[in-house]
């Protein structure tokens, strides 16, 4: 793999280059089209789902919650990896991150759109979702301050928020390159625009540090807070399997890991195509999985002491949910995620595999699965059966349930495809900085 | 290399931020003053009926109390329309062939019941009852405003929950005297009167907010 | 193979067009572009509704107000309804004219207020869409002069005939006047016969009254006392009584083949098969007469049980039991002079005709039938299978269907003409214990139809001929007073006639002589028919209250199946849900398999009622139609039956698949000695247990107790409520689900040994918590706690995030995943109750504990200015059970009857260990074992 010394220069030219004048080529049509096929057919489902009702999906009594919490949790928690490496990552000065972070921040940006779409699309009545939000109403009533799910709203939007202009301001230098460097005029105005007027003069530079500096700090309780919310939906309920106090930080460490398997999963095949393995060299592969593995034994860790309490605690009820996550008509999911989340990445021991993009890139994958089928274990595998036998039931997905899933993943890759055409995937400036600083090749 | 943007862009940029948060904060206030608009509210709008019948006459002219027509008012949740046998009771008498009066004519001749428009309209999921008001003496003015001033029968108050609760946050201020329930004057808000009235009807006000009080 | 085989159930088609569910299937049956726009832009509409004006309705005031009623005022008469041949007393609720509720009559004998599932669905049979319309001929609409016109000459010829070859058929009938109309029909033309063919309710071979609060002991040879028919009601409350008092609590031993409800009441139960029970009734006489050692020490401890209560016990045999058996009880009670004391023995039944269906069906195929007039009934369909009624009709000239729908027979009758629904016609009946009702109607009749009596005095050319006229003047006839005006009114008023009429208690000849036992030796598989436990013979499948009502013990809805028990399913390698063929006689049917712990071992079970083919959009092809299995000399089957599986993974649409407890005990079981109920798993919490502050209860603090030793499980609650609380129906497919939205629901568990087990019920409707697990997750408030401690649910502020359901431990929240009410059909909206929210697709529901009930005394009250009285206030459930079991007040108040319930040591919380608190408790049901039977 070609290791050419990098300058300011030669950075700049090189990653501008990606979206200015790399020809779009054919496979990237080919998988655009693909992907786009896919929000065609999130909009049929949900176009469907709002013409006859939730109904449409599989979920029932005593199962009222199915795909769309399992899809919304798992979203989320794929958006964590972004805010968590351009954030904290900074925070810590873990300086390996300026090649990856802004990729991860738009893919955080996108998994956060496609998990917002969940809570929204799961109401009975979702042309009346504003009751969720505190507004001088003509009945002068307020949400319930005390249900998760109005704490879920301002979570998930301000970390949208937050993340949003985070990953803007990290854009403008490079917007203003990208404006520098284009040639024809229109594209110059658009990017333009978007530049604010960057001149880089040290007074932008200093005003920008700080700034970003100010959103770093600012996002990283939020990459705590959020995922703790939404975990919160689960454990503030009395249900078995739910009602755990462990939950935020098992919820918190699952997002990281899941994140940064998707991290892995698409970095993998983007550093091929665009050619840019010495940008994201070696040590990013080997460091991104070193993090998947810690958090991945938190998560193990997370798993054990629940069935360690369902044994400890005594409680008949719990017992019960543990046996009947192993043992009962839904074991399979239970067997997976143990497989995916706990035996699969123990592999990372090993430094060979940590740098070796193939078995790394299936491994991925794995725990992407493994991760759904965690939140499924909680969200139906609970449910399904509670405390009175009389009112236990069974759970399966429909032809919707799949479509609205499949849908969002073809709404994500869409959004992803559409960035890495127009916009700088690396952070130019920063890796420019970088060089400056440490004047030696990244 | 040409300039890619005119001076006048550093100030419509700032410019620009502060448009959107004007037009942010004038989309709600359009919104609210939309939902309270007579438009909306249908608050002194009369309703045109087939009969254009003069409450002020009937009322305030001829001095009918409102019991003579509404007659489920004590009694029943739905304050009752008169049936055309009540119309019929003068106007076989009176205005035999005033042309204004003719549906009323036709009604009692083929049997086919009048067709008023509702004034007064509620959400199916609201059960209002009129009669338990009337009891504990919320005057009819307190909802239906001065009809003994209305030509043509028009809605005098919103109906919102907001204000069905403000009123039973505090009733005191609304009640009245049993005797003066039908009667068609506005009431001074007296605070020790109204606490008196409260005390005297035994009116519960911890129950009184809550949902099941009008919704089933 | 002689006949083809009907579907079976997993054939049956997706009913999307079912009017009770629209919009109940997934997929789009017929969704034009238009439809599409039109549903969109209507949701548009909704989401913009927050800002749009509500549209504008219309007051219709009367010409001339009625007397009586103020709009807005629900009012109550008194009727009766001919159920079975035997007189149901019933009040009824009118809104603006609309009968909306039925209820049991409180004044009335016999049904003292309680009612019966049948009863209560009998509302949804009148506004019932696919009621027939309009008079057919030859499945064209006519009218009833076209009738008439032919009708008249067919009368003159049988004056010249003196009605020869003139037959009419009928079920049983309740109504001493229209049975006097047909023996003056008789009188009038000689040479006509009288017919009497009823599945359902079929001529008994010894007709009993049964004391069950004077019995200490109760033997039941496969009586289903509290099932429906005769005397369930007065039989429930009966046994109740017994149950619950403090000394001599009744005992009851229960022989059965298939579980029932009195089976599931039973202190000691066994089942056995049909041959075997009468093996088993023989030998008990055998052993009482000789005083002989008996076989097992079971049925040696029942002995000295009955021997113990001389006159004090009773023994009962089924309605659908041979004459052996019925004989066989008769001499236990002769023999323990129990006669006159516990049970009476009727006259054998003089109201009914001596031929039946057999000998109609050879007249017909001799030719000998020119006119036949079938009153009621479907012989079409519920004939057995070797008596072609269908093929025989073709030779009768002249046909006459009167029924509430065009069913089967409808079809191939020359004429059909609808009849009144009892609602919208004035009758009488004659109760179980012989008191007489008016049935005064409480609408105008919603088709052109007519009543049976209309229809007589037509055939009789009386003068008048209304409804009204008919029923005044033949009372004015038989009961003769010097103020017949005032004991008229007072009659209707009432619900009730004025007039004494014990039973006479002579016992009847002895039956013919007991069977030979030779079919019990027999190994071969024993096939026993029954009528559905709510779709008797199929004249209620067009009901789908009643369809969706889950059955007894198999919690199944909309379909029936092949019952048989564990032990014999695995003898014959079957699994629950394999499809069979069922071969009785060279007459097969396919039908699903359902393992029933509790059935007898070696027989199979299937009930009649389904596989129609003319019930109407709700009742076709549902489930299997066992009357092909059925033959004359046979009705209720016999050995020599065949199971071949062809085929597996059946879907039944029930609503619990779950059969056992699994330790967690949610019904508690007491016994005399030990009366109070032991703790839960683990001690109750500290009501101090929680974050929140405590409730203050100013007003009334509502709560209910369900007493489990009273509760029979027959769901009269949960109808009852269906219809009070205008919950919809969803149809097979939903039910599938698991979207079934009843409000309470009534649990069933086996309990102990899967071949012996005991039979539990428990129902379950919302707990009302005092601290509510769904109320603090609702993000909008939509579920929330009131000053009474109601738990409030508020579907118009309901967004259905279904979060509460999900953290309701009980799971007794119901959501409407689709638009599951139906506005379409205009009869429908006639029948709602318009005190409650129609709810739309996408909120949640739940009992209310009858909230409009409590708001309307509230508002008395206040007015009075005075509290609610104990008493005032019955919510549906309460008021519909037959057994008393559900007792509803005010628990702050001492004098109340709920709050001494709840004091009662047998009275715990369900799930107590979550410290929800629920205001909704039980009382544990009281066992009454012999400690001489281990």
């Amino acid at each position: 793999m070609p290791t050419t010394v990098q300058t300011c220069e030669t950075l700049s030219e090189r990653l501008s280059a990606v979206v200015l004048k790399r020809p779009t080529k054919l496979g990237w049509f080919t998988c655009i089209a693909i992907s786009f096929t896919g929000v065609l057919m999130l909009n049929v489902a949900i176009s469907w789902l709002l013409l006859r009702g939730v109904g449409v999906w599989g979920i029932n009594e005593p199962v009222a919650w199915g795909f769309a919490i399992v899809n919304f949790v798992w979203w989320i928690g794929i958006g964590h990896a972004g805010t968590f490496i351009s954030a904290i990552l900074l925070l810590l000065h873990q300086h390996w991150r300026t090649s990856i972070n802004r990729f991860t921040e738009a893919m955080t940006l996108f998994a956060v759109a496609c998990a917002a779409l969940f809570p929204l699309l799961h109401l009975g009545r979702p042309w009346v979702f504003y009751f969720l939000v505190p507004y001088p109403d003509t009945m002068r009533l307020w949400p319930q301050w005390r249900s998760p799910l109005v704490w879920d709203v301002f979570a998930v939007s301000t970390y949208f928020t937050v993340s949003l202009v985070y990953w803007y301001i990290g854009l403008v230098p490079d917007l203003a390159t990208m404006r520098d460097r284009a040639t024809r005029r229109w594209i110059k105005v658009i990017y333009g625009i978007g530049a604010l007027g960057w001149r880089g003069s040290a007074k932008h530079w200093a005003r920008y540090e700080m700034a970003y500096l100010l959103l770093a700090g600012l996002a990283t309780p939020l990459v705590l807070s959020v995922h703790s919310v939404v975990s919160l939906d689960f454990s503030v309920a009395i249900l078995p399997g739910w009602h755990s106090t462990i939950f935020p930080p098992y919820f918190v460490a699952g997002a990281i890991f899941s994140g940064f398997a998707m991290v892995l999963t698409l970095l993998i095949p983007f550093r091929k195509i665009y050619k840019l393995e010495d940008v994201i060299s070696e040590r990013h592969l080997d460091l991104a999985s070193k993090v998947m593995l810690a958090t991945g034994l938190m998560v193990a860790l997370g798993y054990a002491s629940e069935s360690w309490m369902a044994w400890y605690s005594d409680e008949p009820n719990e017992e019960f949910l543990a046996l009947n996550r192993m043992l009962g008509p839904y074991w399979p999911v239970w067997w997976t995620t143990m497989t995916c989340n706990v035996l699969v990445p123990q592999l990372l021991w090993w430094r060979r595999i940590r740098i070796s993009p193939l078995p790394l890139f299936i491994i991925s994958l794995l725990v992407n699965v493994g991760m759904w089928a965690e939140r499924y274990m909680i969200v139906v595998v609970s449910l399904h059966r509670d405390f009175l036998p009389s009112s236990w039931g069974k759970f399966h997905g429909t032809v919707w349930d799949w479509a609205t899933f499949a849908g969002t993943i073809g709404l994500f890759f869409t959004l992803m495809f559409l960035f890495v055409r127009l916009l700088p995937m690396i952070p130019i400036a920063e890796l420019r900085k970088q060089t400056v600083e440490e004047g030696k090749e990244v | 290399m040409p300039q890619l943007f005119q001076r006048y862009t550093n100030t419509l940029a700032p410019a620009s931020i502060v448009a959107v948060f004007i037009a942010l904060s004038a989309a709600v206030w359009g919104m609210h003053a939309i939902i309270f608009s007579p438009y909306a509210t249908e608050v002194g709008q009369p309703v045109s009926q087939v009969v254009p019948f003069s409450h002020q006459h009937h009322v305030a002219g001829l001095g009918i109390d409102c019991r003579y027509c509404h007659t489920g008012v004590e009694t029943s949740a739905f304050a009752g329309l008169p049936a055309t046998e009540t119309c019929m009771t003068c106007h076989s008498q009176i205005w035999r062939d005033a042309p204004m009066l003719e549906p009323v004519r036709q009604s009692w001749a083929t049997g086919q019941p009048l067709h008023w428009n509702r004034v007064h309209n509620l959400p199916d999921y609201v059960y209002f009852d009129h009669s338990i008001h009337i009891q504990k003496g919320v005057g009819c003015i307190s909802c239906h405003g001065r009809v003994d001033r209305m030509p043509l029968m028009a809605k005098s108050e919103t109906l919102y929950m907001r204000w069905c609760l403000d009123c039973h946050k505090a009733p005191e201020d609304h009640l009245r005297p049993k005797n003066e329930v039908f009667v068609m004057k506005d009431i001074v808000p007296d605070e020790k009167r109204g606490v008196a009235l409260l005390r005297a009807e035994e009116i519960d006000k911890t129950h009184l907010q809550d949902c099941s009080v009008c919704h089933r | 193979m002689s006949d083809p085989l009907p579907p079976a159930n997993s054939e049956a088609p997706l009913r999307d067009e079912d009017e009770f569910a629209p919009g109940a299937a997934e997929w789009p049956e017929d969704l034009s572009r238009r439809r599409f726009l039109q549903i969109m832009a209507a949701s548009f509409a909704l989401a913009g509704g927050a800002c749009t004006r509500l549209p504008h309705g219309e007051i219709l005031p009367y010409i001339r107000q009625p007397e009586l009623l103020i709009p807005g005022k629900p009012l109550y008469f008194a009727t009766a309804m001919d159920f079975g041949g035997v007189g149901h007393g019933l009040l009824v609720r009118s809104n603006e004219g609309r009968p909306t509720k039925i209820e049991g009559n409180p004044d009335h004998p016999t049904s003292l207020g309680r009612s019966s599932v049948h009863a209560q669905a009998a509302l949804l049979t009148l506004y019932d869409p696919a009621r027939s319309h309009a008079a057919m001929k030859l499945g064209h609409p006519e009218t009833w002069e076209g009738l008439l016109g032919e009708l008249l000459p067919e009368i003159e010829k049988w004056k010249e005939s003196a009605g020869a070859g003139v037959h009419l058929l009928t079920q049983r009938i309740a109504s001493p006047t229209l049975v006097a109309q047909i023996q003056q029909f008789l009188k009038k033309f000689p040479k006509a016969q009288w017919h009497f063919h009823d599945a359902a309710f079929p001529r008994s071979p010894m007709p009993v009254t049964v004391h069950l609060e004077q019995a200490r002991v109760v033997l039941s040879l496969d009586a289903e006392l509290f099932g429906y028919g005769g005397a369930n009601v007065p039989n429930a409350l009966a046994f109740a009584k017994a149950r619950r008092r403090d000394e001599n609590i009744s005992r009851l031993y229960a022989v059965e083949v298939t579980p029932t409800f009195t089976g599931a009441m039973a202190d000691h139960r066994r089942a056995l098969s049909p041959s075997a029970l009468v093996k088993f009734a023989q030998d008990l006489v055998v052993t009482l007469r000789d005083g002989s050692k008996s076989s097992d020490n079971w049925s040696a401890a029942l002995l000295r049980d009955l021997q113990k209560h001389k006159g004090q016990c009773v023994v009962v045999a089924g309605e659908f039991q041979p004459p052996s058996v019925h004989e066989a009880a008769r001499q236990i009670n002769e023999a323990l002079g129990n006669i006159g004391k516990t049970i009476d023995y009727l006259p054998a039944e003089a109201s009914l005709p001596p031929s039946g269906l057999p000998e109609l069906v050879t007249a017909m195929q001799r030719g000998e039938v020119d006119t036949l007039l079938i009153f009621g009934g479907n012989p079409a369909y519920d004939s057995p299978v070797d008596l072609p009624f269908g093929e025989a009709l073709a030779r009768v000239p002249f046909s006459v269907h009167h029924g509430l729908y065009p069913n089967e027979t409808a079809q191939v009758c020359r004429w059909h003409l609808p009849e009144s629904h009892f609602l919208e016609t004035w009758s009488d009946v004659r109760a179980s214990d012989g008191s007489e009702s008016i049935a005064q109607p409480l609408i105008e009749p919603l088709y052109p139809s007519k009543s049976a009596h209309e229809l007589i005095a037509v055939l009789l050319e009386q003068v008048p001929t209304t409804g009204y006229d008919i029923i005044r003047g033949a009372w004015e006839q038989r009961h003769k007073t010097d103020n017949f005006e005032n004991f008229w009114r007072k009659s209707v008023h009432d619900g009730v006639a004025a007039l004494p009429m014990p039973p006479s208690a002579k016992a009847p000849e002895p039956a013919a002589a007991p069977a030979a036992k030779a079919e019990v030796e027999s190994k071969s598989l024993e096939l026993v028919i029954r009528p559905d436990a709510h779709v008797l013979d199929g004249r209620f499948a067009e009901n789908a209250w009643l369809q969706e009502l889950p059955k007894p013990l198999t919690q199944l809805t909309w379909e029936n199946a092949a019952l048989i028990a564990p032990q014999t399913a695995k003898a014959n390698h079957l699994e629950h849900g394999d499809v069979v063929e069922l071969r009785y006689r060279d007459h097969a049917i396919r039908v699903p398999v359902w393992v029933l712990p509790g059935q007898a071992e070696g027989c199979v079970t299937v009930h009649l009622g389904y596989g129609r083919t003319y019930a109407g959009p709700v009742g076709s092809g549902l489930g299997s139609n066992a009357f092909t299995l059925q033959t004359s000399d046979a009705p209720w089957g016999g050995p020599g039956a065949e199971m071949h599986k062809i085929g597996d993974g059946h879907r039944f649409s029930t609503t619990q698949s779950e059969r056992s407890m699994e330790d967690r005990d949610p019904v508690r079981l007491v016994t005399a000695d030990k009366p109070a109920v032991e703790v839960a798993r683990e001690d109750l919490p500290e009501t101090t247990e929680t974050l929140y502050p405590k409730w203050k209860y100013t007003g009334p603090a509502w709560g209910m107790v369900i007493d489990l030793s009273a509760c029979i499980g027959c769901s009269a609650c949960t109808i009852a409520c269906q219809a009070e609380n205008n919950i919809p129906v969803v149809g097979r497919e939903q039910v599938l689900r698991r979207r079934e939205m009843h409000w309470i629901r009534v649990d069933r568990y086996f309990d102990g040994d899967n071949n012996a087990p005991r039979l539990l019920h428990q129902p379950v409707p919302c707990m009302h918590c005092e601290n509510a697990p769904c109320e603090l997750v609702c993000p909008v408030g939509a579920t929330v706690h009131d000053h009474e401690g109601l738990n409030v649910m508020v579907y118009n502020r309901c967004v259905g995030t279904r979060y509460c359901s999900n953290n309701c431990p009980y799971k007794v929240r119901r959501f409407n995943f689709l638009k599951f009410n139906d506005d379409h059909s205009e009869t429908l909206k006639l029948m709602r109750n318009p005190n409650v929210s129609v709810r739309m697709r996408g909120v949640m529901e739940k009992c209310t504990y009858c909230l409009q009930r409590i708001s309307a005394a509230r508002i008395d009250a206040e007015k009075e200015k005075r509290k609610i009285r104990d008493g005032e206030v019955i919510p549906a459930c309460a008021q519909a059970c037959p057994a008393d079991a559900i007792v509803f007040g005010d628990i702050l108040d001492p004098a109340s009857r709920v709050a001494a319930m709840k004091k009662s040591a047998r009275n715990y919380s369900l799930l107590g260990e979550l410290n929800t608190r629920p205001r909704t408790t039980y009382l544990a049901r009281m066992q009454n074992p012999n400690p001489e039977i281990g």
